[in-house]
């Protein structure tokens, strides 16, 4: 099966058109909703944020992500997509697309997850890491008036996927966390037409608000960028145990998470480091998790590097094998054996891949077609709607009760001091 | 009160008693080592107070504060000894929450002409028309006359107005506005004197995270270091000429917004061609008013300015006050009741 990989210019701009009057309807702001039905443009898309906590002095505490960023008014967090406006918390891309294209669900990469089908894949600007080998770090390092986009709201985002056949959106590219209200709305609108929702995300959240999250998706893939603090520091300025966390708050939930490492020469390919990742991935998600080790570009700034041998990639795919996994993948070498599936039980070929044309002829109901040992997964679209998360400790309100207005740190007004 | 006859023979005095010091500008520059003290101008008065602000009154206070900075008697010889009539003059202004008054501005755009620079060399400018717009500031793109405009408004250039070359100083890369890279051949920072929340203090040096694509990836530990990286970058620190701050009426508590509860009349204007000697000098003025309106110092209410010694360790200039020679004009700048 092959599938078309990019929205066409005239879709692109209708679905612009379509957004006008929902995004009149949902009160967006003023200087958002100027323009709808022109090109792309630079532009803010206002919308009251979840997850935040309100402090004296009009600040705001974001609780979206572990960076927990104190916020004056004025200011916006670490992300740059999220402002505090008068000591009231607001997303600034809501509905604010800056990419937008069919990619093969494979492309994400979920290989165990509707094979073979496509997903309507979307992102605004932002992140909440700086990864030195980002690359799509001209839009996830930018602010959303820095790079031209379009108002697509939630309902038209779904109507779109419908149109189109697809049974996903794909929140991806950028970093989704940065835009979690529109991906929650969105999601949620999915659900009720029947249309899936997947993150591709580095996991940087915090585990309220991924709760949340989880009950209108269908599947997550995470970005685990190596398994050691010093990594996550001096080349993402992030944490690791933040996503390792968010890791084990996934299969808590039971949501279908994927997961992908990106091999960097010298800085995270290490034997030792492998085998202690793979080794906590079988403990913390067990061992039919689906591992992708894939290959290292120079590209953004580091650019010093050369690309991952094949031959390291190959290795760290023996050595999570051996720790235990059972379904480890190479990404990024295009032909490789390793971009297929193969029944555990008896390893034949389950699903075969080349590039992004997939077979899935091995595969029979969710189990191998030769042996007929079960291969976890998400096989139809049915299950991936049916996906209902377990009980997991309740979250938090996402939004403060009321505003709390000058705290007991505030000092006496002028004239009341000596 | 301090009657005009006592100001001018004041301000005259101060020019002549720094006349023969050695003159510091530039000198933090690349490889050079510090000549002498860094001199920090701070020129008060009633007309600084005022509201609204009679701009010929600012250019002409300007002048004084530029001829005792400089050495010179003469103001059009002051401005003269940071730009030339071939420059391309940036004067980045302040304009989120606590704006760089336009009055300010403006005065500061108008001074250049002393020196033989052509208005239309003179540009002011900000991230965002919109917030320029805001703090009062009228936008010219063209025609005759300073410029006034936002990176934003380059945007068909490059990365919505920011160069193409992404560059390194620290740890985070960025994107430096095409109005520092393409427009200026040298810079003014025209800041505003405000308490911020993290750093502490945000003036002459913070006012360049106004000059780079991606500011939010610069606010952890207090902005430290992040504040000197952004200076330090060639882009700024080859092109800054002169540090100019409106205090005017600063605000020492719950910046950057504004918040007229924490502002006060100062009246006051800061120069110095050090941007560090500056802001320590302003770090002082508002621990000062903190303390006289029962505030803690900055340090103890967990915002110590610790920018201050990383710009002194990029050799940006000097944060120790027993290095800086502060030259008060009109009423003393310790004086902020």
């Amino acid at each position: 099966m092959s599938i078309e990989t990019d929205a066409t210019r005239r879709e692109f701009l209708k679905a612009l058109a379509a957004g006008a009057c929902g995004a009149c309807a949902l009160g967006l702001a003023g200087g958002a909703a100027r323009g709808q039905g022109d090109e792309p443009r630079p532009q803010t898309a206002v919308h009251d944020a979840m997850w935040f906590e309100r402090l004296p002095d009009k600040a705001v505490r974001c609780t979206l992500c572990p960076r927990e960023c104190v916020v004056a008014d004025v200011e916006r967090g670490y992300c740059g997509v999220r402002e505090n406006r008068g000591g009231d918390y607001k997303t600034l891309v809501y509905g604010n697309l800056c990419s937008m294209n069919v990619d093969p669900i494979e492309k994400k990469p979920l290989f165990h997850y509707l094979p073979g089908t496509g997903a309507l894949s979307v992102a605004t600007a932002g992140c909440n890491m700086e990864c030195k080998f980002c690359q799509n770090w001209e839009i996830s390092q930018f602010r959303p008036e820095q790079v031209p986009s379009v108002l697509v709201p939630p309902e038209n985002l779904v109507r779109m996927a419908q149109a189109r056949g697809l049974p996903t959106v794909a929140y991806t590219y950028s970093e989704p966390v940065v835009f979690y209200e529109y991906m929650h709305d969105a999601a949620a609108a999915g659900r009720k037409a029947g249309v899936g929702s997947v993150i591709i995300s580095n996991g940087y959240i915090n585990a309220p608000a991924l709760q949340t999250l989880c009950e209108q998706l269908t599947a997550v893939k995470v970005d685990l960028k190596a398994f050691t603090e010093k990594f996550y520091a001096d080349q993402c300025a992030g944490r690791l145990a933040p996503v390792l966390e968010t890791l084990e708050v996934l299969a808590d939930i039971g949501i279908h998470t994927e997961v992908v490492v990106l091999l960097v020469p010298t800085l995270n390919d290490s034997a030792a480091e492998i085998a202690e990742m793979a080794k906590w991935l079988v403990r913390a998600l067990g061992p039919d998790v689906p591992v992708h080790f894939s290959r290292f570009h120079p590209t953004y700034r580091m650019k010093n590097l050369p690309p991952t041998p094949i031959e390291t990639l190959e290795r760290a795919r023996k050595i999570s094998m051996e720790a235990g996994l059972r379904y480890v993948y190479l990404g990024n070498i295009p032909f490789h054996e390793a971009e297929s599936t193969y029944c555990p039980s008896c390893g034949k070929t389950v699903i075969h891949r080349i590039g992004f044309r997939v077979e899935t002829a091995g595969l029979k109901d969710g189990a191998c077609a030769s042996c007929g040992a079960k291969i976890p997964g998400v096989w139809s679209q049915e299950q991936a709607l049916a996906f209902k998360p377990r009980a997991t400790p309740a979250a938090p309100p996402p939004t403060p009760p009321a505003p709390a207005r000058s705290g007991p740190s505030s000092p006496p007004p002028p004239g009341t001091s000596p | 009160m301090m009657n005009r006859r006592t100001f001018l023979a004041q301000a005259g005095a101060a020019t002549a008693a720094v006349a023969g010091l050695p003159y510091v500008a530039r000198a933090f520059g690349p490889g050079k080592p510090p000549v002498g003290k860094s001199r920090v101008v701070v020129i008060r008065h009633d007309a600084l107070a005022e509201e609204p602000l009679d701009a010929r009154r600012v250019r002409e206070l300007l002048d004084e504060a530029a001829k005792a900075l400089a050495g010179e008697a003469k103001a059009a010889d002051a401005w003269a000894c940071w730009v030339k009539p071939s420059d391309r003059v940036g004067v980045k202004v302040n304009c989120l929450g606590l704006a760089t008054r336009p009055e300010v501005a403006g005065a500061l755009a108008d001074a250049w002409s002393a020196a033989d620079l052509a208005p239309e060399r003179v540009i002011l400018w900000d991230r965002f028309e919109r917030e320029l717009r805001q703090a009062g500031y009228t936008l010219r793109a063209s025609g005759a006359g300073v410029r006034c405009f936002g990176t934003d408004s380059l945007g068909s250039r490059g990365q919505g107005g920011y160069a193409d070359e992404l560059v390194t100083s620290g740890d985070i890369g960025s994107l430096y506005s095409r109005l520092v890279t393409d427009e200026s051949t040298a810079l003014v920072s025209a800041a505003v004197l405000k308490d911020h929340n993290l750093a502490g203090l945000t003036c002459a040096l913070k006012n360049f995270y106004g000059a780079i694509h991606n500011p939010n990836k610069y606010h952890a530990n207090g902005c430290d270091p992040f504040i000197a990286d952004v200076v330090a970058h060639p882009n700024i620190r080859g092109r800054l000429r002169l540090a100019v701050c409106d205090a005017t009426r600063p605000q020492c508590h719950g910046g950057p917004a504004a918040r007229s509860r924490w502002q006060w009349p100062y009246g006051g204007v800061l120069l110095a061609t050090d941007p560090v000697a500056l802001d320590r000098v302003a770090m002082e003025i508002l621990d000062r008013r903190r303390a006289a309106v029962g505030l803690k110092p900055l340090a103890d209410d967990g915002r110590p300015v610790r920018y201050l010694a990383s710009a002194q360790a990029r050799g940006l200039g000097t944060a120790d006050l027993v290095q800086i020679e502060v030259v008060s004009i009109g009423r003393p700048w310790t004086d902020v009741g």
